[in-house]
């Protein structure tokens, strides 16, 4: 197996990673107001539509040559570029879910379990081409920790749960 | 109600899905480029899906304010980011931590937009999460 081997994150990987979280607040709020006008099938072809074209001037802009390091022969298989379908399914199923009696909270706590639930899979098995990660105790305390923090504030921190 | 609750999980399973495949695909090109092909495929399938049904453009989406229109972009940064970060600290911690920016920062956009907020619960959740976060620091 020719993949770099996984650390533990250092500052830099939490900075990336939180500042990321931020990123998808924005995207939330935005993509929300796309869809009050235009509904949600409307909002996610709108986002992949002009994120498609942000990511071509971004390759455009910081197009270089190929790394020598790039191994010869490591193509991606062709599973590999169906990420986007799963995302745009992930959209298609929110927004159903939002407007049930789950809503906002409901749908994010449960999206929240599926998708940490998902994750210790993917690590304890390592799915999908990457090295398996064992969890120790303190990484336990850091998923029991952001999962307990994250649920006291979408069900009773989000003032509509009240 | 029961399928509403699958839907709502398997969306959460989705998530990942998608940052797992998007970060395999990085190893093999950049997170850039895989970040790209989500996007161009997803457009793809939403353009047949909205054709099909007939209903991708409702007599409100030219009302959409430019600004709105920023979540694409966005969401290249953000996808990217994903697939960096899946192959350097693995699913778990990925989740996690992109999971704790995303609460924080959405109490801090409550907080500036003056929607309801109810302080003492997300004052607790924004130190719980940061603790985590401190947590997987910590060197063992």
């Amino acid at each position: 197996m020719s993949s770099p081997p996984a650390q533990r994150p250092n500052p830099l990987h939490l900075l990336a990673a939180f500042g990321s979280g931020g990123l998808l607040t924005l995207m939330v709020f935005f993509n929300g107001e796309a869809g009050r006008h235009g509904g949600a099938l409307f909002s996610s072809w709108l986002a992949h539509g002009t994120g498609t074209v942000a990511a071509l001037v971004l390759l455009a802009l910081l197009w270089r040559r190929r790394p020598a390091s790039a191994a010869p022969g490591s193509r991606a298989p062709l599973w590999a570029y169906l990420g986007g379908v799963s995302g745009a399914a992930t959209v298609m199923l929110t927004s159903t879910a939002v407007n049930t009696p789950l809503a906002l909270a409901g749908t994010l706590a449960l999206g929240l379990a599926g998708q940490v639930v998902f994750s210790l899979a993917a690590d304890r098995w390592g799915l999908f081409g990457f090295p398996r990660r064992r969890l120790d105790l303190r990484d336990a305390g850091a998923v029991a920790l952001i999962v307990a923090g994250s649920l006291l504030i979408i069900l009773f921190g989000m003032g509509s749960a009240a | 109600m029961i399928l509403f609750v699958f839907y709502a999980v398997l969306a959460g399973v989705l998530v990942g899905l998608s940052r797992q495949l998007n970060g395999r695909l990085a190893l093999s090109t950049t997170p850039l480029v895989a970040s790209f092909w989500n996007h161009l495929v997803g457009f793809g399938l939403l353009s047949v899906l909205g054709l099909a049904l007939g209903n991708l453009l409702l007599p409100g989406a030219g009302d959409t304010p430019w600004w709105a229109w920023l979540g694409g972009p966005i969401g290249v940064v953000f996808v990217a980011s994903g697939s960096w970060l899946i192959a350097r600290i693995g699913a778990v911690n990925t989740a996690l931590l992109v999971i704790g920016g995303q609460m924080v920062s959405g109490v801090a956009l409550d907080l500036l937009r003056g929607a309801p907020v109810i302080l003492w619960a997300s004052a607790l959740g924004v130190v719980l999460i940061l603790a985590g976060m401190a947590l997987t620091q910590r060197k063992g």
